[in-house]
């Protein structure tokens, strides 16, 4: 009998969580350990934020799916891990603790750290929804807050008011931008439905070097008889919006009217707003870890980001000199051969946009993407290692590297079935590989992007398949990542 | 929006921004789209069950 003991429900942990559970025998058990008693499709919490939809249309309670489909739910965060037991015991175990502060001990045979990001509004003074001066859409509750705060924005602009909107991120060193963008051109759709857009004025701020970026280095398109990089798309679509944009900022402040900001360039700036949502730069979760004698080994399984060592090559090197094969296969940790990061919990070998510093030294670099489609084959793969390991292999024997693979990515644009748009993309590879694919980094035949209301439907269509999916209801391993 | 700089920026023709709204264009791109990312899973999804 074996124990799988997943860290974390989102989309890596829940994906890796439920391919092993209907892979294993029943002998075998498989353990969910999550703080959340809520599973939440991240990628529609964007029309949360613009009240289109409700917390409850984007998320759905994880114990009863867990119970039908005989996997263990502790709701708990995990604090700890014990990879060689204790000296009592040589039994692996990860600590967890309860909401009302009990710990827990749960013993594994195999893990899965998949714990995902810690939201790190601490970074930038004043950032965030709790105690800060902006708003997030990172989870449900923070999405709904967006949303009450656009409704109390809309009903001053219709009675005259002009209202100022400032949308992007807000920190020099964070993800997620592609998420900001969905939301920024969602606000200004639904302000154009509300009848009052020519009342905003709306702005773009973001660390990427040139829009369209995404923290994957951009990419190039083939249109026109042309090869063309996604920022002329992107600063066009802003354009035609009569949308603003500040690139290359690292935040530094968010005061309650305006953000201070300096450039990679050394300009310092300022940006008055009535309403602002900015996402803040990820961390691990900070998990620690201890050797059988109870000695911190944290650094062992860590980078200093919190996020976990994997099988990627590590050692710093200038950005010339980034290679697809630096990023990691198999998500087994170096050290401890049952241990695996999935989903943003792994920790990647360095960014894929082009780093930059500010002449005052802060970090002004998108971090890599590493959500929705990757992160679900990650935590398949991962499951897929683990099990055939159970069955005797000696070592993982399947790879998801996101030099490999491509992913598809829908960006709404506007929800309406008849009037909405979103952008359709394809990348192949995520990570670039320039010694594959010598010009762009990508193979362009099977990386486009387009704009229309096709995309729109397509976006509907995920949103319901992969909630579908997510309940593991009848058939549910057919859809794919 | 700064005038000078939406001077230099690419926008899309009326015919263009006609196209992305107009159904029956649509509902040919959802399927291109659609096979096209199906194109892209399936390079992607090699042998990941257990062996």
């Amino acid at each position: 009998m074996s124990r799988v003991v997943v860290l974390g429900a989102g989309i890596a942990g829940h994906t890796a969580a439920a391919f092993a559970r209907s892979w294993l025998g029943r002998g075998d058990t498989v353990t969910v350990v999550s703080p959340r008693s809520d599973y939440n499709w991240v990628p529609s919490n964007i029309w949360v934020g613009v009240g289109l939809m409700k917390p409850a249309q984007v998320t759905f309670p994880l114990a009863p799916v867990y119970e039908r489909a005989g996997i263990e739910f502790v709701q708990a965060a995990a604090k700890e891990i014990h990879p060689e037991g204790d000296r009592d015991h040589p039994t692996p175990y990860v600590t967890a603790e309860t909401a009302d502060g009990e710990t827990r001990k749960v013993p594994y045979d195999f893990l899965i750290n998949a714990t995902g990001p810690a939201l790190r509004f601490d970074k930038t003074d004043g950032l965030g929804p709790e105690g800060g001066n902006s708003l997030s859409v990172c989870l449900p509750a923070h999405a709904a807050q967006a949303a009450a705060a656009l409704a109390e924005e809309v009903e001053r602009m219709r009675k005259g008011e002009r209202r100022r909107f400032l949308v992007g991120v807000g920190h020099g060193t964070c993800t997620c931008e592609g998420a900001a963008f969905e939301y920024i051109v969602n606000l200004e759709f639904e302000l154009r439905n509300r009848g009052v857009r020519d009342r905003a004025e709306i702005t773009w701020i973001t660390n990427e070097y040139e829009l369209g970026d995404f923290g994957m280095g951009g990419m190039h398109l083939k249109r026109g008889g042309y090869v063309t990089p996604s920022c002329i798309f992107n600063a066009s679509l802003f354009a035609e919006r009569g949308i603003d944009w500040i690139t290359r900022a690292h935040v530094q402040k968010v005061e309650p009217d305006r953000v201070l900001y300096e450039t990679v360039d050394g300009r310092e700036g300022e940006k008055e707003f009535d309403f602002a949502m900015l996402l803040p730069p990820f961390s691990g979760v900070g998990l620690t870890a201890f050797d059988s004698e109870g000695a911190e080994i944290t650094e062992r399984l860590f980078l200093p980001n919190e996020f976990m060592r994997v099988d990627a090559d590590y050692t710093p090197k200038p950005h010339e000199d980034w290679r697809a094969s630096d990023w990691p296969r198999t998500y087994q940790s170096p050290d401890y051969e049952n241990i695996f990061a999935a989903g943003i919990a792994f920790a990647p070998p360095h960014a894929i946009s082009v780093p930059h510093k500010s002449p005052k030294g802060a970090v002004i670099a998108p971090a890599p993407p590493r959500t929705g489609m990757p992160s679900a084959m990650i935590g398949k793969a991962v499951a897929s290692s683990i099990v055939d390991m159970i069955g005797g292999a000696k070592a993982p024997t399947h790879t998801a590297s996101m030099a490999e693979m491509g992913a598809a990515c829908v960006a709404s644009a506007g929800a309406n079935p008849f009037t909405g748009t979103a952008a359709s993309m394809t990348v192949y590879p995520i990570v670039p590989d320039f010694e594959r694919y010598p010009d762009y980094g990508r193979d362009q035949d099977r990386t486009f992007g387009e704009i229309g209301l096709a995309g729109h439907w397509i976006k509907i269509l995920l949103h319901h398949l992969f909630l579908y999916k997510a309940r593991l209801r009848p058939g549910w391993r057919r859809i794919p990542e | 929006m700064d005038d000078e700089k939406i001077q230099y920026v690419t926008k899309p023709t009326r015919f263009t921004v006609f196209l992305r709204t107009f159904l029956p264009w649509q509902a040919w791109r959802f399927a291109a789209i659609n096979l096209k990312m199906v194109g892209i899973i399936r390079r992607s999804h090699h042998g990941d069950s257990p062996k």
